[in-house]
C-alpha cells in the first residue's frame, strides 16, 4: 500500500490533480457569485455559467478519478492529501485541506455527474420561473458546496461546506416562498438538520481537543490514522463506550439530521414543496447522501475498537457505533417503507421511498463496512435522481398535478417518460438481475445474513424490499397505468428534460454490473483490493438461496401491488383498495404514524412554553434592569447637563474672553479651545503621574 | 561608524527622498502648464512608485541593521520590518487615493510631503536610540501638520492643522523633556541601555524621576497614537484634513508609532528575556554579583505597562462612549480610532517577550490601517456627491453606488471585528496573546498583572468593542436599510473604485485566511 501525501508547499509530491482538486468545488462556488451579481432577465448566462462550472468540475472530477483509477491498476491505494494552516493560536493550530482517495474520487464523478444532468433538466423544468437566475444561483452554490464536503480532509472544512449545503438546502426548499408550505417546509428541514449538526459540532471539538487535529489523514497523525485511534479507543466515554465510539455517535447524529433517519426524518418528505429538480438534486442524490458519505468518511472512527471488517462475508465483533448506525438505518429502512404505501403525493412517495433507502443505505454501512454502503449509495443517486426527474417530467405534463390519484394511462402520453420511470422503478425495487438496485441490496442483505451478532436487521430488511416493490407497484399502477383522470389532457415533455432522463436510466441498469460478486469491482476499488472474476461465488449455494429469497420478495411485492391496483384506475374519492381491505392499518399509515403530531405535543410545545417564560423574564426582568440602568444614565446626563452650563460653559465664556482681549490669529477661528485642549494635555500628565505615585506606593 | 553601512540600512528612506525630490522636478519643472488631472496622476504614480522601490530596499537590507560603536541606531527585520513593509503600502494605497481628489493644485507638493513623513515613519519604525526617535517622530509630524493644512480653501482645514500643530508642539515638548530625564538616569540614549542604566538609577533612589521620564514620554507618544487623554487633536484633525491626509493619519501614523511602541516594549524586555532564556528561572538579577537585591525593583518593566494600561482602559472606555454620539462620520472615524488604539494598547501592556505578543499587535495595526484607509476613501467618494460627511449622506448608498456600499459594509464590519472579515481576527489573536500572559506578570510587585487582570480588561475590551458595533452599524444602516430621499447614482473615479474593491477584498480574503497574513508577518522574524 502506498500512501502519498503532500503539504501546501509542495515539500511533498502530491500529483497535479490533487493540488488543484480544489478547483473541483471553488469553480461552481465562483459561478454562483457571478450568477448573484447578475440581472433578473439574463437567463441564458446564468444556466450557460452554471452547466459550465459543473462540467468543467465533472471534466476534473474523471481526471481525479482516473488518476485514482490508474494507481489502484498499480496495486496502491491512491490517498494523497495536501492540507494547510489555516489558522494558529497559541500552540495549536488548525489545519484545514483536501482529499484524493477512492472514496472521494467515487463521489466526485458521481455527484458533479448527477449533478450536471440536474443542471441541464433544470433549464427545461423552470424554464417559466420568473426567478431563473437566482435558482442556478443557489444550485451552482449548492454543487460547490457538496462537491466541497466530498473532498474534505478536515472534519471542519466539511462541517463549513456541510453548513453551506445546509443553507442552500433551506434556500432551495423555500425557493417558492410565496407558498406558505414551501416557507415552513425550508424552516422545518432547517431546523431539523441543525439539530444534528449541533452533535456534530460536539464531536468535532471533542475530536479536536482529544487528538489535537482534524485533519483525517495526515501523514500518520490524521485523526483517522492508527496513532489517533489507538488513544480514542483506550479512553472510556461512559455507557461502555469509547472515546472513539462516542464521537462517531456524536458525528453520527449530525448524518441523521442530514440523511433524514429516524427520528429526524421528518423534514425530507415536506422538503418535496421545492421546485422537482432540487428534490431530485439535493433530497435524492445528493445531500441526504452526504450524512452517509460522512459515516463512510468517518469510518475507521466507527470501526475501532471492533475487528475490521470487510465485505460481507466475515462474521465478528462489532462495535456499539456500528451497531446503533446498523438499528437506526434499518428501522428507518422499514419505517418510511410503510408509511411511502399509504402517500398519494408522488413526490411524497418518493421522498419516503429515499428515507426507506437511506436507511439502507446506513445499515449496509453498519453491517458490511464502506464499500457495501457506498455501492447502494451510487446506485440509489441514480435510479432516484431518475425517479424524481421522471416524476418531474409526469407533474409538469399534468399541469403541476401531484396527486397520483388524479393521473393514469399516462403511459400513451408519455412513452419515454413511462419507460424510464419503469426502469427506475425497477431498479429501487431491486428486480433481478438487469437492475442495479438488485446488487446493490443484495449486497446489504447478504452482509446483514452473514452478521452472526445480530439477525434482527435482516429480516426488517427483508421486509422493507417488499414493501418497497409493493408501494411502487401501487405508484406506477396509479400514474401509468388504466386512464386518464385528469382535468387537461397530459402531453410528453421537451427533450432537454426527456435525455437526462434516458441517460440515468441507462446508468440504473448498467451500474450494477460493477458490484456484482462475481466480479465486485467497485468494492475492490474502494478497499484496494484486486478485483477478481469469479463466476464461482455467484453460484454458491449460500448467495443463490439468498438471490432467491430476495428475487422472490420482490416479485411478491410486485404481485400484491398489481392484484390490489393494476389496471383498475380508482377515481379520486374511491377509497384506497388497501384503505377497503384493512381500514386499521391505513389511517394511521396515511397520517405518517403520527410522528409529526408526536413533536408538536413534545418538543415544539416545550420550546413554545419556554419561548413564553423567556419572555416573561425578558419583560420583568431584564427589562426592569434595562430601565434601571437608563434611569440612571438620564440622572447622569442631567447632572451633566447642570455641570455643563454652569460649569464648562463658563469657563468657555471666560476663554472667549482672554481671546478677544488677545486678538491675535486664534480669535479668528471658531472657537479658542485649542488652549483648553494644552491645558487638558498638561493636566493629564500631573494627574497620570498622581495615580502613578499613588498606586505604585511601597 | 560607518556610512556605507548608514546608507545600506537608510536604502528605503533613501528611496523616498528621492522619490520625493523627483516628484517635485517633474511637477514643478515639466507639467507647470499640463491639466491639474495629468499633474495629480504623475505625481501620484511616482510617488507611489517610490514606495514600490523602498519595499524592494527593506527586502534588500536583510538582517543587519546600523549601529554607532556598540548601540543600535536602526534595527532592520522583525517588527521594524514588517512595520517599514506596511507603512509603505499603506502610503501607496493613500497616495492612490488622491488620484481623483481636487483638494488642491499642488499635488506635486502634497505627495513629497507625504513621501517625507512617510520617510520619517520608516525611521521610527526601526528607531533604537532616543535621539533618532526624536528626529524621526518631528520627521513625521511635521509632515502630517502641512498635510493637514493642505486644503487652503477650506478653513477648517488650517484651523484643524493649527490646533494640531499647537498640541504636537506640546506634545514633542513633554517627550523630549522625558528623553532628558532618561539621559540623565541613564547615561545612554540607546534604548537597551537606556532601560538597563534606569535600573541600576531607581535601585539608587531615582525612582520618581523616571515615574516623571515616563510620564512625559508617554503623553507625547499618547498623542502620536490618539490614546486618551492626549486625543483631543483628533476628532478636529480628521474633520478638518483632507480626505487622502486624513487617511494617511489614521493608518501609516498609526503604525509606525505603534511599532515604535513595540521597540519599546521589546528593549524593555530585553534584559529579562535573556535572563529567562539563559537561566530559565524567573529570578531577576541584572546586579553584579554581591550588590544585595532589592525586593522590587522600580523600572521600565513595572511602570511602563501600567501606564498602558490605564490609557488603555481609558480609551476604550472614552474612544466607543465619544463615537455613539457622533453625526459626523470623519469624527465617528477618530473616536473609533481611539478606541482601537485602546485595544492595541492593552497588547502593549501585556507584552510577552515572545514574538508573539508584537505580531498580534502589528496585525492588528496593519489591517486596521488597511481598513481605515478604505474607509475614509468611501467618506471622500461619498462627501464629494453630497458635501457632507454627516451620516445621512450616506443615506441609501446601496442603490446609488451598490459596490461602494458593499466596501463600506466589509470595512465597518471589520472594523467591528466581526467574522470572517480580517478585523476578527485581529482582535482574536490581540487578545489571546493578552490573555497566554506577558512577562511582567512574572514580576510580582505591586504592579504585577496577574491574569485575572488581564481577564477583566479582556473582557472590557470585548464589551466595548460590542459597543462599537452600535456606531458602525449606524452608518451601514443609514446605507442599506434606511430609505433615502434621493437616489442619483455616486460616479467613483475607477482608480479609487480599483483600490476601494483592493482593500474590501483584502480585508475579505485576509479574514477567510487569517493564516496568510500571519505567516508573512512572523516570515520577517528569525526562527526562536
Amino acid at each position: 500500500m502506498i500512501e502519498q501525501s503532500a503539504a501546501f508547499t509542495p515539500q511533498f509530491a502530491a500529483s497535479s490533480i490533487a493540488r488543484n482538486l480544489w478547483l473541483i468545488p471553488a469553480v461552481p462556488m465562483v459561478a454562483s457569485g457571478i450568477i448573484a451579481l447578475l440581472k433578473q432577465p439574463q437567463r441564458k448566462l446564468a444556466s450557460t455559467l452554471a452547466i459550465g462550472s459543473l462540467g468543467f468540475s465533472l471534466l476534473l472530477s474523471f481526471i481525479a478519478f482516473a488518476h485514482v483509477l490508474r494507481g489502484w491498476a498499480h496495486g496502491s491505494v491512491v490517498r494523497e492529501t495536501v492540507s494547510f494552516t489555516w489558522l494558529q493560536f497559541g500552540h495549536s493550530a488548525v489545519d484545514l485541506g483536501w482529499v484524493l482517495d477512492p472514496l472521494a474520487a467515487v463521489m466526485l464523478v458521481m455527484v458533479s455527474f448527477v449533478g450536471l444532468l440536474i443542471f441541464i433538466y433544470s433549464v427545461g423544468y423552470m424554464a417559466h420561473d420568473e426567478n431563473f437566475t437566482r435558482f442556478f444561483c443557489f444550485l451552482s452554490l449548492f454543487a460547490g458546496a457538496m462537491l466541497g464536503v466530498v473532498i474534505s480532509n478536515s472534519l471542519l472544512l466539511l462541517f463549513m461546506c456541510w453548513e453551506i449545503v445546509g443553507l442552500t438546502s433551506y434556500l432551495l426548499i423555500g425557493f417558492w416562498y410565496q407558498k406558505p408550505a414551501a416557507a415552513a417546509a425550508a424552516k422545518k428541514a432547517f431546523i431539523t438538520t441543525r439539530f444534528g449538526d449541533i452533535f456534530f459540532f460536539l464531536g468535532i471539538v471533542w475530536l479536536f481537543s482529544q487528538t489535537g487535529t482534524l485533519l483525517f489523514y495526515n501523514h500518520g497523525i490524521g485523526s483517522l490514522e492508527p496513532l489517533s485511534l489507538a488513544v480514542l479507543v483506550t479512553q472510556h466515554a461512559g455507557l461502555g463506550l469509547s472515546a472513539a465510539g462516542a464521537i462517531g455517535l456524536l458525528i453520527f447524529a449530525g448524518a441523521v439530521g442530514k440523511s433524514g433517519q429516524l427520528p429526524l426524518h421528518v423534514w425530507l418528505p415536506d422538503a418535496m414543496e421545492g421546485p422537482t429538480p432540487v428534490s431530485a438534486l439535493i433530497h435524492a442524490a445528493t445531500m441526504v447522501a452526504a450524512g452517509v458519505f460522512l459515516v463512510a468518511r468517518v469510518y475507521p472512527l466507527m470501526a475501532a475498537g471492533a475487528p475490521i471488517m470487510s465485505i460481507g462475508a466475515q462474521p465478528g465483533g462489532t462495535s456499539v457505533a456500528l451497531t446503533v448506525v446498523t438499528w437506526v438505518g434499518a428501522a428507518t429502512a422499514v419505517f418510511a417503507a410503510l408509511i411511502a404505501v399509504a402517500q398519494n403525493d408522488i413526490k411524497r412517495i418518493l421522498a419516503y421511498s429515499t428515507v426507506s433507502q437511506l436507511g439502507y443505505m446506513m445499515a449496509g454501512l453498519g453491517l458490511g463496512g464502506v464499500a457495501v454502503g457506498m455501492f447502494h449509495l451510487i446506485t440509489h443517486a441514480f435510479f432516484k435522481a431518475l425517479l424524481f426527474l421522471g416524476a418531474g417530467s409526469v407533474i409538469h405534463g399534468c399541469h403541476e398535478e401531484q396527486d397520483i390519484r388524479r393521473m393514469g394511462g399516462l403511459k400513451v402520453d408519455m412513452p419515454l417518460t413511462f419507460i424510464t420511470y419503469a426502469i427506475g422503478m425497477l431498479a429501487l425495487c431491486g428486480f433481478p438481475i438487469f437492475f442495479s438496485g438488485f446488487w446493490s441490496k443484495d449486497g446489504i442483505l447478504e452482509a446483514a445474513q452473514h452478521s452472526s451478532v445480530i439477525k434482527g436487521p435482516f429480516y426488517l430488511l427483508v421486509f422493507g424490499a417488499l414493501l418497497t416493490a409493493f408501494y411502487m407497484t401501487r405508484q406506477v399502477c396509479y400514474v401509468f397505468l388504466g386512464y386518464w383522470r385528469g382535468p387537461k389532457p397530459a402531453y410528453e415533455s421537451p427533450m432537454v428534460m426527456t435525455l437526462p432522463l434516458v441517460i440515468l436510466a441507462f446508468f440504473a441498469m448498467a451500474l450494477g454490473l460493477i458490484g456484482t460478486p462475481a466480479w465486485p469491482w467497485f468494492h475492490a476499488f474502494l478497499e484496494g483490493r484486486a478485483a477478481e472474476f469469479s463466476v464461482h461465488s455467484l453460484i454458491e449455494p449460500g448467495f443463490l438461496l439468498l438471490m432467491a429469497t430476495s428475487s422472490l420478495v420482490v416479485f411478491l411485492g410486485l404481485g400484491f401491488g398489481w392484484r390490489l391496483y393494476g389496471e383498475k384506475s380508482p377515481k379520486p374519492e374511491q377509497p384506497d383498495a388497501l384503505e377497503k381491505s384493512v381500514p386499521w392499518l391505513w389511517a394511521p399509515l396515511r397520517d405518517r404514524l403520527y410522528v409529526d403530531e408526536f413533536y408538536g405535543v413534545t418538543v415544539i410545545a416545550f420550546y413554545a412554553w419556554w419561548g413564553r417564560v423567556a419572555d416573561w423574564i425578558d419583560r420583568r426582568v431584564w427589562g426592569g434592569i434595562v430601565a434601571l440602568v437608563a434611569w440612571i444614565f438620564a440622572l447622569w446626563a442631567q447632572l451633566n447637563r447642570l455641570l455643563d452650563i454652569n460649569w464648562v460653559d463658563g469657563g468657555f465664556d471666560k476663554t472667549c474672553e482672554e481671546l478677544s482681549e488677545g486678538g491675535g490669529l486664534l480669535a479668528s477661528l471658531q472657537s479658542g479651545r485649542v488652549q483648553n485642549y494644552l491645558r487638558i494635555l498638561a493636566v493629564a500628565v500631573v494627574a497620570l503621574a498622581v495615580i502613578l505615585f499613588w498606586s505604585s506606593r511601597p | 561608524m560607518n556610512y556605507s553601512d548608514l546608507f545600506r540600512a537608510t536604502l528605503p528612506e533613501t528611496a523616498l527622498e528621492i522619490a520625493a525630490l523627483l516628484v517635485l522636478v517633474v511637477d514643478l519643472g515639466f507639467l507647470r502648464k499640463a491639466a491639474l488631472q495629468i499633474r495629480t496622476t504623475v505625481a501620484a504614480v511616482i510617488g507611489v512608485g517610490g514606495c514600490i522601490a523602498a519595499v524592494s530596499a527593506v527586502y534588500a537590507a536583510g538582517w543587519a541593521g546600523f549601529s554607532a560603536g556598540s548601540d543600535l541606531l536602526l534595527a532592520a527585520g522583525g517588527s521594524a520590518g514588517v512595520a517599514q513593509v506596511a507603512i509603505l503600502v499603506l502610503t501607496a494605497l493613500t497616495l492612490l487615493l488622491l488620484v481623483d481628489s481636487a483638494f488642491t493644485r499642488n499635488a506635486g507638493e502634497y505627495v513629497s510631503v507625504v513621501l517625507m513623513a512617510a520617510a520619517g515613519g520608516l525611521i521610527i519604525s526601526a528607531a533604537q536610540d532616543l535621539l533618532v526617535i526624536f528626529v524621526g517622530l518631528e520627521l513625521l509630524s511635521l509632515g502630517l501638520y502641512i498635510l493637514t493644512a493642505f486644503n487652503k480653501q477650506s478653513g477648517k482645514s488650517a484651523e484643524a492643522a493649527i490646533k494640531y500643530y499647537l498640541f504636537g508642539g506640546m506634545s514633542a515638548a513633554f517627550l523630549l523633556f522625558g528623553f532628558s530625564y532618561l539621559y540623565g538616569l541613564s547615561g545612554s540614549t540607546s534604548l537597551p541601555k537606556v532601560v538597563l542604566g534606569t535600573y541600576m538609577a531607581s535601585a539608587n533612589g531615582g525612582a520618581p524621576l523616571l515615574y516623571i521620564a515616563l510620564v512625559m514620554i508617554a503623553a507625547g507618544l499618547g498623542f502620536k497614537i490618539a490614546a486618551f487623554p492626549f486625543h483631543l487633536w483628533a476628532p478636529d484633525t480628521y474633520e478638518g484634513a483632507p480626505a487622502p491626509a486624513a487617511a494617511f493619519i489614521a493608518s501609516v501614523s498609526k503604525v509606525a508609532s505603534f511599532a515604535l511602541l513595540i521597540s519599546i516594549s521589546h528593549a524593555i524586555l530585553w534584559w529579562p528575556a535573556m535572563l529567562h532564556l539563559k537561566g530559565g528561572g524567573v529570578t531577576f538579577t541584572v546586579f553584579p554579583a554581591g550588590t544585595p537585591q532589592p525586593p522590587v525593583t522600580v523600572g521600565f518593566v513595572t511602570i511602563w505597562p501600567m501606564i498602558l494600561m490605564d490609557l488603555s482602559v481609558l480609551s476604550m472606555v472614552f474612544g466607543n462612549l465619544a463615537a455613539l454620539a457622533q453625526s459626523s462620520v470623519r469624527r465617528l472615524l477618530a473616536y473609533s480610532a481611539i478606541a482601537h488604539a485602546g485595544y492595541i494598547l492593552l497588547g502593549l501592556a501585556f507584552f510577552s517577550w515572545t514574538n508573539a505578543s508584537a505580531q498580534a499587535i502589528l496585525y492588528y495595526s496593519v489591517t486596521y490601517g488597511l481598513t481605515t484607509i478604505g474607509a475614509f476613501g468611501v467618506v471622500g467618494v461619498v462627501e464629494r456627491a453630497t458635501g457632507s460627511d454627516k451620516l445621512d449622506s450616506f443615506l441609501g448608498l446601496h442603490k446609488r453606488n451598490p459596490l461602494l456600499a458593499a466596501v463600506l459594509l466589509v470595512l465597518f464590519l471589520s472594523l467591528a471585528g466581526i467574522p470572517p472579515f480580517v478585523g476578527f481576527w485581529a482582535k482574536f489573536n490581540l487578545f489571546a496573546t493578552v490573555l497566554n500572559g506577558g512577562w511582567y506578570g512574572f514580576f510580582k510587585g505591586p504592579l504585577s498583572s496577574l491574569p485575572a487582570e488581564a481577564l477583566t480588561l479582556v473582557a472590557v475590551a470585548i464589551a466595548f468593542s460590542a459597543v462599537s458595533l452600535y456606531y458602525y452599524l449606524q452608518v451601514l444602516k443609514r446605507a442599506y436599510v434606511m430609505p433615502a430621499g434621493d437616489e442619483s447614482p455616486i460616479r467613483v473615479h475607477p482608480v479609487t473604485l480599483a483600490v476601494l474593491l483592493l482593500i474590501g477584498a483584502a480585508v475579505l480574503v485576509l479574514g477567510c485566511f487569517p493564516a496568510l497574513l500571519q505567516n508573512w508577518i512572523a516570515s520577517f522574524y528569525p526562527a526562536m
